[in-house]
C-alpha cells in the first residue's frame, strides 16, 4: 500500500521536467560543482538504480537530504509534523464536539424552522475557500480587534522546552485559535449532517419506539438511546476526516504562517526540492493511510447494528 | 453519462427526455432547486459572457488621461466593481471567472462520475480479479492525499486550470467508485436482473440496461459534490501560487486580491465578490446533491 | 558568421529602405518570458506592458509565464532555446563594487556557462572590463568603468528598466528612527541599523519578518538571501561594506597596500568567541585557506586570487596572485571569520566523508560578531542575543526573525506590534505610505537599489544579435511608464547595471534617451526593417531561420 504511494510519487518526481538544480544558480557556480552536486544527490545514475535506492533507504526509514537545507529529510519533516497533528486534532475535536451535539440538536428539531435554517448555512460554510475564511478571520480578528496574533505559534522569542511545554502553554493556545478556527468551521459540517442523519434513522429503530412506548420522555430518548447509537459512526468518521484535515491543512498553515508540514511540502515543491517534498508528502501519505486503516479497524469494531443486535 | 446510455440502448425519440427523467432532477426539494437556480443563473452568465462583460478581462486599462487604470474603487470612472493593481476591470473578470468554474467544474464531475460509475460498475458486477485490481487501485487513491497530489502535478505541469480536472480525474474516482461497486452489489442480486440473466442478456446489456440506469441518481449526487471540490481546489491551487495567470478564474481574483494587498489596502470589492461567487456555486452543487440524497435515501425525509 | 550576415544585411539595409519593394522574411513569433504574478508581481506587470508596446511595432509577442525553477532551466541550461525573458539582479553588498556585475554579466568568457547567459561579446567590452579589473587606481577604474557603460549603453545587450527602491518600514515608537542606518543601493534592513538601532522604551527586541525559510546558519554556506542577514550579524569579517558601500576596517583595524599584489592588515585584539576564547590571527589564516580548500566550494571563487597567507603577531599577509582592485570587497569583506577550534576538527571530519562543510549545521553556531546564536525553531524564528562584549555592541538586546510567508498577515503584524521592523516586503510600497499616514507610530523608508531590473534578450537567436533592433525595442520602452504602473513610483529609470545607488562609479550620461513608439519605428526603418500588412519584417534579404 504505502510501496505503492511510495513508488507513485518517486516516478512523479523524477519525471519532472524542470532541472532539479535550476535552484542553486549563482554567478560563481561552475559546471564542476554542478557535477559534483548530482553525484552527491545520486541524480547521475539511471533512474531504475535511483529507484532501487530510494526503496531501499525508504525501508530503513532513511529519507536522503534535503537539495535546500542540506540536512536529512527525516528530521525535518519529524520537527514539523507535531505541529500539523496538533492543528489538525485541536479543530477536529472542536468541530466534532459541536457538529455532534448541533447534529443531535437538530435531528430532535426536525422539520422546525431552526433545522431548515441551519442546513443551508452548514452547507455554505463547507462551500467557502479554507483560505479565504482564513484571511477574512484574520482580517477581523487579528487585524482589526486584535484579540488574537496572527501567526506563528509562539510570541517571538519565547522558548518551550519542548513540544509538550510549548502546546500546553497560554501563549500557543491564543496562537492556535484562529488557525484551529478556520479548519474546524469547514469541518465541523461533516459531522454534524452525520449526526443528524444517524438520529433520524436511529431514531426510527424499534427499541427507540420501544423506548418511547414505556413513556421515557423525549430528551430522554435523544440523549440515551438514540445519541448513543448515532455516536459510533461518527466516531469512524473521524478518522477518515484526519486524514482529509490533514492534506487541507497546507493552505490554512500557510495563512497563518503556522510551521507545519503542508507549508513545508509548498515550499518544497516550490523550490524543486525533491528529496523534502518527498519526504513531507509520504509523512502525509501515511497520517491518511493509518487513518483510513483505523476506520476499516473501528468500523468493523463499532457497527451500531452488531452492538446492538 | 450520455455516451454510455446511449450506446446500451438504440437512438429512438425520446432517449433524452427518458435519460432526464432518469437521472431524478430533484425539483420538490426547494433548496436543490434553489440550486439548480443558481447553476442555471451562472450557466447564463458564462454563455452570454461576451455580452454582459465591459472589458477584456485581461487588458490592461488606462484612463482617459493616459494613466494606468490601476486600484480604481467600485464606479469610478465606470468601472463597475473597480479595477485591479494592474488595471484590469474586476466587474468583467468576475463575469468571464463564471466560466473557468462552470468549465473546471463541470468536466471535473463528469470525469470524477464517469471513471467512478465504470469503475464501480465493472467492479461490482463482474467481481473477481477486475473487482481485485479496481479496488486495489481504488486503496491506493486513498491513501494519496488530494491536495497534495495536485500542488505537485501543478508545480511540474505547465500553469493551467486543467490540472485541477486532471488530478480529480486521477484521484477521486475512488469515492464514486467505491460507492457504486457497493450498490452494484446489491443490485445484481434483485429478481430482475436473474431474470435478465437467465432470458439471456449479455453482461454489458445487463450492466448499460438494468443496473446502470438505476445507480445514474448516485452518479449524479458525487458530480454535483465533485463540482464544488474542482473549484475549491482550484481556487487553493491558484492561491499557493500554481495557478495559471493567463486564464481569469475566481480563485486567480483572490490570489491577485491576496498578492496585491487588497485586504489591507480595504479592497473588500475586489476580496469579496469572487468568494461569493465561489461560495454560491458550490452550495448550489451541495443544495442538489442533497436533495438526491433525499431521493435516494428517503428515509432521511421522514 | 550569422553576426557579418547581418552586419553586411545592415549596410545594404540602410540604402534599400528607401526602396519601395525591400523586405526580408517576416520575423517568427517572439516569446518573452516571465515568472508568475504572484510570485513577482512587477516583473509580471511589466512584461505585460512591454509586450503591448512591443505588438505596436508589428512584432508577434508571446507572453509566456512559468514558475523560476522552469525559467532558470531555460535560461540558464537551454541558452539557445528562448528569445527574451524578464530577470533581475539583486543588490548585496559586496555587489557594491562594480566588478561583479559589469564584468560576470557581459564578459564573453563567461558566455557558455556563466551569467554571460545572453550570449553578448564585444571585444571592445571585455578590454575594458579586464583593464578596470587590475587598475587599482580608483579615478582611472572609474574611467574605465564609464567608458564600459557607455559602450554597453551603445550596444543595448539588454533592455535596462530601472533600479527599483526597497522599502522598509519600522516602528518609530519602538526605535528611534534617528539611528537607523540607510545602506546605500541596500536600504535600512543592514547590519549597521542592527546594531546602531536604540529602543526608546521597553521593547528592546528588534523582531522583523522574512518571507523565506532559514535553510541554514553556517559561515562557510552561502544560501539563502534571508541567512546572510544572520551570519553578517554572528560572524565578524576583516573589512565591512560601510553605508557609503566602501570597504571599511573591523576586525581588521587596518589595512595597508605593501605593493599592488601585497595587502597587510591588522587584526583587533579585543575579540572573543561567542564560547569566550579570544580570536587570533591563526583563526583569519584558517578562515580563508578553510574556503580555499575543497569543503567550502560556495567561497572557493573569492579566495581563488591569493597566492599565500603568513602570519606575524596580529599582522596579516596577503599575498594576490594578479592585481585586483576588487579584493577588498569580494574577498576582505566577504569571508567570515570562524573560530579554528571548532572547525579544524569538523573539516578534517568532513574531507573524508562525501558532504562538505554546507551540509553541516552547527547545534550552536560560534562566530565572534555583534550577535550570538539563541535559538532557532523551523519555519519559525530565530533569535540572535545581543553580545555586548563586541567592539561594537549593539543597543538592542535581541534580534529575533520571525518567518511570515504572507504579506498581509506581516502588516498586520507590524500593525499590532507582533513585529516592529518590516525587513522583507514584497507587496506595493505605497500600501505602507497609507499605512504610515493612518498609523502614526510608523517610519517608511526607500532606497533605491543596487539590484536591478530587465529585460534580457538572447543575441545568440536572430533578430537580437542586431544592435539595432535591440535598440530599437529598448527604445520602444517608456520607462516613466515602467516606474510608474509596475513600481509605483518606487524605483528609478535605468541604462546602466551600475547603479546610480553607486555614485562614484555610475555613468550618467547614459540615460539621456528619447522613448516611443515613432523613435522605435524610425530606428527600425533606419535599419532596413520594414512593418507590412501590420506585420515587422527583416531587412531585405534575411531569412527567418528559427520559425517554428
Amino acid at each position: 500500500m504505502l510501496w505503492a504511494v511510495a513508488t507513485i510519487l518517486f516516478l512523479m518526481f523524477r519525471l519532472m521536467p524542470t532541472n532539479p538544480l535550476a535552484a542553486y544558480i549563482d554567478p560563481t557556480f561552475t559546471e564542476e560543482q554542478q557535477q559534483l552536486l548530482m553525484a552527491k544527490f545520486g541524480l547521475d545514475r539511471p533512474l531504475w538504480e535511483q529507484y532501487f535506492i530510494y526503496l531501499k533507504n525508504l525501508l530503513q526509514g532513511e529519507l536522503g537530504d534535503s537539495f535546500f537545507y542540506r540536512q536529512p529529510v527525516g528530521e525535518r519533516v519529524l520537527e514539523l509534523l507535531p505541529n500539523t497533528l496538533v492543528l489538525t486534532f485541536s479543530s477536529l475535536i472542536v468541530a466534532y464536539l459541536f457538529g455532534i451535539i448541533v447534529g443531535a440538536w437538530l435531528a430532535w428539531k426536525r422539520d422546525s424552522v431552526a433545522e431548515r435554517a441551519t442546513i443551508p448555512l452548514v452547507l455554505t460554510t463547507r462551500a467557502m475557500p479554507e483560505f479565504w475564511l482564513g484571511m477574512l478571520l484574520l482580517a477581523v480578528f487579528s487585524f482589526t480587534l486584535g484579540w488574537f496574533p496572527a501567526g506563528g505559534t509562539r510570541s517571538p522569542g519565547s522558548e518551550y522546552d519542548g513540544y509538550l511545554a510549548l502546546y500546553t502553554s497560554r501563549d500557543f493556545l491564543s496562537h492556535l485559535v484562529l488557525p484551529a478556527l478556520t479548519l474546524a468551521i469547514y469541518s465541523q459540517g461533516l459531522p454534524l449532517l452525520l449526526m443528524r442523519s444517524n438520529m433520524l434513522e436511529v431514531m426510527n429503530e424499534d427499541f427507540v419506539t420501544m423506548a418511547r412506548i414505556k413513556g421515557l420522555s423525549n430528551w430522554t430518548v435523544v440523549v440515551r438511546h438514540a445519541a448513543r447509537n448515532a455516536l459510533l459512526p461518527v466516531m469512524t468518521s473521524f478518522a477518515i476526516a484526519v486524514g482529509y484535515q490533514i492534506q487541507g491543512n497546507v493552505v490554512v498553515e500557510t495563512v497563518f504562517s503556522w510551521p507545519g508540514l503542508g507549508r513545508e511540502l509548498v515550499n518544497a515543491v516550490s523550490a524543486s526540492d525533491y528529496p523534502l517534498a518527498q519526504g513531507a508528502f509520504l509523512m502525509i501519505a501515511v497520517v491518511v493511510v493509518l487513518m483510513n486503516l483505523l476506520a476499516d479497524l473501528l468500523y468493523s469494531l463499532l457497527d451500531p447494528r452488531v452492538s446492538h443486535a | 453519462m450520455h455516451s454510455e446510455t446511449a450506446r446500451a440502448e438504440p437512438v429512438k425519440d425520446g432517449t433524452i427526455l427518458r435519460l432526464i427523467k432518469r437521472i431524478h432532477l430533484p425539483l420538490d426539494d426547494p433548496f436543490a432547486l434553489a440550486g439548480l437556480i443558481i447553476y442555471a443563473v451562472f450557466i447564463l452568465v458564462a454563455v452570454f459572457a461576451d455580452q454582459l462583460a465591459t472589458h477584456n478581462p485581461l487588458e490592461i486599462l488606462f484612463t482617459a488621461d493616459y494613466q494606468l487604470a490601476a486600484d480604481l474603487r467600485p464606479g469610478e470612472d465606470g468601472f463597475v466593481l473597480g479595477t485591479t493593481s494592474l488595471g484590469r476591470d474586476i466587474y468583467s473578470q468576475l463575469i468571464y471567472g463564471s466560466r473557468s468554474a462552470l468549465l473546471i467544474g463541470i468536466t471535473a464531475a463528469f470525469m470524477v462520475a464517469v471513471i467512478g460509475t465504470v469503475v464501480g460498475l465493472l467492479a461490482g458486477y463482474f467481481r473477481g480479479w477486475i473487482d481485485v485490481v479496481l479496488m486495489r487501485a481504488a486503496d491506493i487513491a486513498f491513501g494519496i492525499p488530494f491536495l497534495p497530489f495536485v500542488i505537485v502535478l501543478s508545480a511540474f505541469l505547465e500553469p493551467s486550470i486543467w490540472n485541477v480536472v486532471f488530478a480529480m480525474a486521477l484521484i477521486l474516482w475512488r469515492d464514486t467508485g467505491r460507492v457504486i461497486r457497493s450498490q452494484v452489489l446489491t443490485l445484481r442480486t434483485r429478481a430482475y436482473i436473474d431474470a435478465a440473466r437467465v432470458a439471456g442478456s449479455s453482461d454489458l446489456k445487463i450492466v448499460f440496461r438494468h443496473i446502470a440506469p438505476n445507480i445514474l441518481p448516485l452518479s449524479f449526487l458525487y458530480g454535483s459534490i465533485a463540482i464544488g471540490w474542482a473549484i475549491l481546489t482550484e481556487a487553493a491551487i491558484s492561491f499557493l501560487g500554481f495557478g495559471d495567470p493567463e486564464t481569469i478564474s475566481w480563485g486567480y481574483m483572490l490570489q491577485d486580491a491576496y498578492a496585491s494587498q487588497a485586504l489591507s489596502t480595504g479592497g473588500y470589492y475586489w476580496f469579496v465578490p469572487p468568494g461569493i461567487c465561489i461560495v454560491l456555486v458550490v452550495v448550489a452543487g451541495f443544495f442538489i446533491s442533497r436533495g438526491y440524497e433525499e431521493i435516494l435515501f428517503p428515509k432521511l425525509k421522514e | 558568421m550569422r553576426k557579418f550576415l547581418t552586419m553586411a544585411v545592415l549596410l545594404a539595409g540602410t540604402a534599400a529602405a528607401t526602396s519601395a519593394f525591400a523586405a526580408g522574411d517576416k520575423i517568427r513569433e517572439i516569446t518573452l518570458t516571465t515568472r508568475p504574478q504572484a510570485a513577482q508581481p512587477q516583473e509580471f506587470q511589466f512584461v505585460q506592458l512591454i509586450a503591448q508596446e512591443w505588438r505596436k511595432l508589428g512584432l508577434d509577442v508571446k507572453v509566456d509565464v512559468m514558475p523560476w525553477e522552469q525559467m532558470a532551466d531555460l535560461v540558464w541550461y537551454n541558452r539557445d532555446k528562448w528569445d527574451t525573458t524578464g530577470w533581475q539582479m539583486v543588490g548585496r553588498p559586496e555587489r557594491s563594487d562594480p566588478d561583479e556585475l559589469i564584468y560576470n554579466l557581459f564578459h564573453s568568457s563567461t558566455a557558455p556557462k556563466g551569467y554571460n547567459f545572453i550570449g553578448y561579446s564585444n571585444p571592445e567590452l571585455d578590454a575594458t572590463v579586464e583593464a578596470q579589473r587590475v587598475e587599482t587606481d580608483p579615478d582611472k577604474r572609474k574611467e574605465l568603468l564609464h567608458k564600459a557603460q557607455s559602450i554597453l549603453a551603445a550596444d543595448q545587450p539588454n533592455l535596462m528598466l530601472v533600479h527599483p527602491k526597497s522599502t522598509f518600514a519600522f516602528d518609530k515608537t519602538v526605535w528611534n528612527p534617528a539611528t537607523v542606518i540607510d545602506q546605500g543601493g541596500i536600504g535600512i534592513k543592514n547590519t549597521w541599523t542592527f546594531i546602531s538601532m536604540e529602543p526608546t522604551g521597553d521593547q528592546k527586541d528588534i523582531i522583523l519578518n522574512s518571507s523565506d525559510n532559514i535553510q541554514g546558519i553556517n559561515p562557510l554556506w552561502i544560501s539563502g538571501g534571508t541567512d546572510s542577514w544572520i551570519t553578517e550579524l554572528i560572524w565578524d569579517r576583516l573589512l565591512r561594506i560601510g553605508p557609503d558601500g566602501l570597504p571599511q576596517p573591523w576586525a581588521a583595524e587596518s589595512y595597508e597596500w605593501l605593493d599592488d599584489k601585497t595587502i597587510e592588515l591588522t587584526l583587533r585584539d579585543d575579540m572573543k568567541w561567542h564560547d569566550g576564547k579570544p580570536v587570533t590571527v591563526d583563526d583569519v589564516k584558517f578562515s580563508f585557506e578553510a574556503a580555499m580548500g575543497d569543503e567550502a566550494p560556495m567561497y572557493k571563487p573569492f579566495v581563488g586570487n591569493i597566492e599565500s597567507i603568513e602570519t606575524n603577531g596580529n599582522k596579516i599577509t596577503f599575498k594576490l596572485v594578479n592585481p585586483t582592485a576588487a579584493f577588498l570587497t569580494a574577498s576582505l569583506a566577504k569571508l567570515n571569520i570562524i573560530p579554528k577550534h571548532v572547525w579544524e576538527p569538523v573539516l578534517a571530519d568532513l574531507a573524508t566523508k562525501e558532504e562538505n562543510a554546507e551540509d553541516y549545521q552547527e547545534e550552536t553556531p560560534i562566530g565572534s560578531g555583534p550577535f550570538k546564536f539563541s535559538s532557532w525553531a523551523t519555519n519559525e524564528e530565530v533569535v540572535l542575543e545581543a553580545n555586548k562584549d563586541h567592539f561594537s555592541p549593539p543597543k538592542a538586546e535581541r534580534w529575533i526573525l520571525r518567518i511570515v510567508p504572507n504579506v498581509e498577515a506581516a502588516i498586520g503584524m507590524l500593525r499590532s506590534g507582533e513585529i516592529n521592523f518590516l525587513a522583507d516586503f514584497s507587496g506595493d510600497p505605497k500600501i505602507l505610505l497609507d499605512l504610515m499616514e493612518q498609523d502614526g507610530d510608523l517610519e517608511v523608508v526607500s532606497t533605491v537599489d543596487m539590484g536591478f531590473r530587465y529585460v534580457a534578450f538572447n543575441h545568440r537567436r536572430p533578430p537580437f544579435d542586431d544592435a539595432e533592433f535591440r535598440k530599437a525595442l529598448s527604445y520602444a520602452i517608456n520607462r516613466d511608464l515602467i516606474v510608474g504602473a509596475a513600481f509605483r513610483g518606487f524605483a528609478v529609470k535605468s541604462n546602466s547595471v551600475i547603479s546610480p545607488a553607486l555614485g562614484f562609479w555610475h555613468n550618467q550620461s547614459v540615460n539621456d534617451f528619447q522613448t516611443g513608439t515613432d523613435v522605435a519605428k524610425s530606428i527600425l526603418e533606419d535599419a532596413g526593417y520594414e512593418i507590412k500588412g501590420g506585420a515587422l519584417h527583416y531587412p531585405d534579404g534575411v531569412k527567418e531561420t528559427l520559425a517554428q
